[in-house]
């Protein structure tokens, strides 16, 4: 078939061209300009094909990057090894966090104001309150009170540091401990503020403290979770504000560096134990055609999980037999128990939690978190706060005392801190015995102990309300550097690439480590 | 092409022979040197403060000597460069010109801040003749380059050059000294470095080493004060580089009233409003830190003396004894690929402290505790020198391995908790001169046997928690409980 010459294309064509033929100049021009086009429109296609081919060769190959996963993964993988970490020889090798959900009140605990008993139910000045938004819970009062703290405060310790009388067992070890006055978050609301505080990022997503120093430091015994979370039965009678699987997710990290939560009844992890009628060997046998089968999918697929799912089946093995001689408190002496107190018997409660914290930081697990929530007392503060208190002060000072008959406290981090603080005006009603408190972003009081931490101070100054921070604050991004820092890491140099960014915990604001902290 | 037309000027002058001319700058030159000369006799630096305008320009001292320094040092490259391009040779006659006129600036600055301000003190007298040395000295240069024509002079020029030089640098480094202090250059240098530089006999007579003054006090004013109240510079009189000299006080007499914190005058000083324009330490040097100032008045209110080892009401953390630095450990890059197989696999492993080799490895055996006994421990003895903590508590370890672990040179480390050790043998362990922490804890260690590391002065954390040997105090809880009753009762 004879094709008029406006159709074919001049690239493949040799002889004699449009231009040469006798037609009218304007035809020849539209020749020149549909060419064009033409040929704009072949080149996006093959643009277009280009791109398709670099997709489907994927990050991996164009850049040398692809999804964490262990030293078993795919080719291209990024490996502990890559990551030359600890960057420095650290202080502390692991970690306890006691993480106070709901936000407890530093006025009453361990900020002491003595002025503020004068200035029982006067409104605090505006010049303090400055141009704060506040929670829809308080925006709209009338007045805010200032409500003086309904305990006592004493002296403690050589440091003679000022403690509140709800904590009688924390005062016992003031001067083991650097409490930091001046911790500031920028989120007012629970869940933007507590995942602020555990992933560096009031959105959820990113991965958790607990999983960079999975990530980023590996295991030191490889039959258990190296990022264990505990969560601690609620009482009712308190305000339980949720705690989500949200707060130690991997976030884009590979999920074998998610938390492994313990449950705080039963059996400490569900469907652990082998059902009647399948033995270890059995099991063992079942596992490793699964294994191959996982593997045959890596290799089809190529997805870095398949590759996490394969690791997990064989933590999940190794537990079976791990988690069962972790629980077990049947050897521990009778010093223990008088130390924890008779709560630490019962599974679920803080001080049994600590118990248990103790025990895996023996057992090498990188990292444990302890939730306890219930810290959210917008009303009734005498009412419920002494019975939170009872519930986690012996704990925690019975954790950092056994450490430290123990000799784990040189190279153990203890970290104690909320969301954030609680207002020094009362919402709602105030009276001569009881009183609410809002959440309170701008100073909340937090401690922490162990390895590296300079002990028998108290870091930073809030105004006479404990409502700025007027002297070294300590924001969430600070405060997390500085915990990586007494693991071993610069923490702006433990990052992973994920969506362009190399993304960190501390974030994109520049952060600094809070040298004061450091022994 | 002015550069190179003045520079022509001073070089021909002497060839084409103009004899007033040069007799004139002869003599106005010998003018200047006996003027200068005599400079520091008719105005004495008396250690008192004159006017305020002499100050306001003598604080452009500082600033000022860059220049000189800066061109000084551009002559002789200069010189050097004309070898091969003579037109560089050329404005070095111009640029040591200017060095001069610069030197007689900045000299003249200097002066009027010492005026000025009242500073006095060795230190600003050898830096004072230094910088008169070097006005005449360039000045000197400057005849030697017009006369090196003359074959017999040639070597005159460089020859003063060098040593205007020395002189520039020893001026100036007495001149750094006045502002940094005299310690700035050594203070953080290398210790292999500092064996070459003596450190300067602290003058601490009739203290005692570890009195609290010593310990403590003195340290505090060598870091923040001598710089300007010590032997180079002695500011308001007043020296704090010795216990005679804090006593002594300064033109506005004592500076330390024993007893009385409140009426010290050092301690008044130092605790004004950073603003205030008393405050010291001035010149926006930072403040003492509140730890420091505390420790000074409870010193002060103990009555200030030079030999007590112990000051009621202060704690200091580092009263406690430190851990000694930590050695480096060799590097274990050529062992790496046993060290890895070794992590790969379900047995003991060896860890990395960090990524520097020079941290060392972390013998680990958290994974198989129980099957890790004395004949696998001696199997890691290849890696001895680089492994700088023994993980080895709850495995099937003896009292046979302390052999083994005498051998483990550079082990700061070492965990025997929950082990069948008994502590016959721990007497071995001695061998380690860098063994800071041991934990016996849970095992079966008898205060006798434990009797043994009281001799290993290094050994600072030592753990016996449940074991015979531990000590009686800790052994139920109520008795820490006793001991940490508040201080201090007030009710709000």
């Amino acid at each position: 078939m004879k094709q008029h010459p406006l159709c074919t294309d001049t690239e493949h064509e040799h002889g004699p061209s449009v231009q040469d033929l006798p037609i009218p100049a304007a035809l020849k021009r539209e020749w020149a300009a549909l060419e064009t086009r033409r040929r704009f429109l072949g080149r996006t296609g093959k643009v277009l094909g280009w791109a398709a081919l670099a997709s489907l060769m994927g990050e991996r190959m164009l850049t040398g990057i692809a999804h964490a996963s262990d030293a078993k993964g795919a080719p291209g993988a990024i490996t502990k090894d890559d990551l030359k970490l600890p960057h420095f020889a650290p202080k502390a090798k692991r970690a306890i966090y006691l993480f106070m959900s709901g936000g407890p009140p530093q006025i009453d605990l361990l900020d002491h104001k003595p002025n503020l008993a004068a200035l029982y139910d006067t409104d605090i000045p505006a010049s303090v309150r400055g141009a704060q938004q506040l929670t829809g819970m308080t925006a709209g009062q009338a007045r805010f009170p200032i409500a003086p703290s309904h305990w006592a405060f004493q002296r403690y310790g050589k440091t003679g540091t000022w403690v509140s009388d709800l904590l009688p067992y924390t005062a016992r070890m003031v001067d083991d401990l650097a409490i930091i006055k001046s911790t500031n978050t920028d989120a007012i609301n629970h869940e933007p503020a507590i995942m602020l505080m555990n992933t560096g990022n009031m959105n959820a997503g990113k991965p958790c403290l607990g999983s960079w120093l999975s990530y980023g430091l590996g295991s030191m015994n490889d039959n258990l979770p190296r990022f264990m979370v505990l969560q601690t039965r609620t009482n009712p009678k308190e305000n339980n504000q949720p705690v989500s699987s949200r707060l130690w997710s991997s976030g884009y990290l590979s999920s074998e560096h998610a938390g492994a939560g313990l449950r705080s009844g039963g059996d400490p992890v569900l469907y652990l134990s082998n059902p009647d009628g399948v033995d270890r060997e059995v099991r063992r046998k079942m596992l490793d055609a699964v294994e191959e089968i996982n593997h045959q999918t890596l290799a089809e697929l190529g997805d870095p999980e398949t590759n996490a799912r394969i690791a997990q089946y064989e933590m999940a093995y190794r537990m079976q037999a791990s988690v069962p001689e972790l629980a077990d408190l049947s050897k521990e002496p009778q010093s223990t128990w008088d130390l924890y107190g008779p709560d630490a018997k019962e599974p679920g409660t803080f001080a049994y939690n600590c118990l248990l914290a103790r025990r895996m930081a023996e057992r090498g697990v990188r990292f444990t978190q302890i939730y306890k929530r219930g810290w959210d007392v917008h009303d009734n503060v005498t009412g419920i706060l002494p019975m939170i208190c009872g519930e986690v002060d012996r704990g925690c000072y019975a954790l950092v005392t056994d450490l430290k008959r123990r000799g784990l406290l040189d190279d153990t981090l203890v970290i104690w801190a909320g969301e954030f603080g609680r207002t020094v005006y009362s919402q709602g009603g105030l009276s001569a015995t009881n009183y609410g408190r809002d959440h309170h972003p701008r100073c909340f009081t937090t401690w922490m102990t162990g390895g590296g931490v300079k002990t028998g101070i108290t870091y930073g100054e809030t105004d006479d309300y404990s409502y700025n921070v007027v002297k070294d604050p300590v924001p969430v991004r600070d405060f997390n550097a500085t915990i990586l820092h007494f693991l071993g890491i610069d923490h702006n140099k433990l990052t992973y690439k994920f969506q362009g960014l190399d993304q960190k915990l501390t974030g994109t604001t520049p952060a600094s480590v809070v040298t004061g902290l450091l022994a | 092409m002015t550069v190179k037309d003045s520079a022509v000027a001073v070089n021909s002058s002497p060839r084409i022979g103009r004899p007033q001319t040069s007799r004139a700058a002869w003599i106005a030159s010998l003018a200047l040197g006996a003027a200068l000369l005599l400079l520091p006799f008719v105005l004495r630096l008396d250690g008192k403060p004159h006017a305020d305008w002499q100050q306001f320009l003598g604080r452009f001292h500082p600033l000022a000597v860059h220049f000189p320094i800066a061109l000084l040092v551009l002559v002789p490259t200069l010189e050097i460069a004309g070898c091969f391009r003579p037109a560089l040779r050329e404005s070095a006659g111009f640029v040591l010109r200017l060095a001069f006129l610069s030197c007689l600036g900045a000299l003249t600055l200097g002066y009027l801040l010492a005026y000025g301000s009242g500073d006095a003190g060795p230190g600003v007298t050898r830096h004072m003749w230094g910088g008169i040395a070097l006005s005449i000295g360039v000045m000197l240069c400057l005849a030697a380059r017009a006369l090196r024509i003359a074959a017999s002079l040639r070597l005159v020029y460089p020859a003063t050059l060098c040593c205007v030089l020395l002189l520039m640098t020893w001026t100036a480094h007495q001149g750094g000294s006045l502002t940094h202090g005299d310690n700035y250059l050594t203070q953080y240098m290398p210790a292999a470095m500092k064996r070459w530089f003596p450190a300067t006999a602290q003058p601490l007579n009739g203290t005692n080493a570890a009195s609290f003054y010593t310990a403590h006090i003195h340290p505090i004013f060598d870091a923040n004060c001598v710089a300007c109240h010590g032997e180079s510079k002695t500011m308001g009189g007043l020296r704090l580089d010795s216990y005679a000299m804090l006593m002594r006080g300064g033109k506005d007499g004592a500076v330390i009233a024993p007893g009385h914190p409140e009426t010290s005058l050092l301690l008044q000083r130092v605790t004004l409003p950073t603003s205030h324009k008393l405050f010291m330490p001035a010149e926006g040097r930072p403040p003492l830190k509140p730890e420091e100032i505390a420790w000074i008045r409870a010193w002060v209110l103990r009555g200030a003396s030079p030999s007590e080892t112990k000051v009621a009401g202060v704690v200091i953390a580092e009263d406690h004894p430190r851990d000694p630095p930590l050695q480096p450990v060799g590097d274990y890059s050529a062992m790496m690929a046993e060290i890895k197989q070794m992590q790969s696999g379900q047995g003991a492993k060896l860890l990395q402290v960090s990524s520097k080799p020079s941290d060392g490895l972390i013998l680990n055996t958290a994974d198989v505790p129980s099957s890790f006994g004395d004949a696998q421990l001696a199997q890691f003895q290849k890696f001895a020198p680089f492994i700088v903590e023994a993980e080895l508590g709850r495995t099937a370890v003896t009292d046979a391995s302390f052999d083994t672990l005498s051998k483990f040179t550079h082990l700061r480390a070492l965990h025997l908790e929950e082990t069948a050790v008994t502590g016959n043998g721990l007497a071995k362990l001695a061998a380690l001169s860098q063994l800071t922490y041991l934990n016996l804890s849970g095992t079966r260690v008898t205060a006798a046997a434990a009797a043994a590391l009281d001799a290993q002065k290094n050994l600072l954390h030592v753990y016996l928690y449940n074991t015979p040997a531990q000590p009686a105090n800790t052994t139920n809880t109520a008795n820490t409980t006793d001991a940490m009753q508040p201080i201090a009762r007030k009710t709000p």
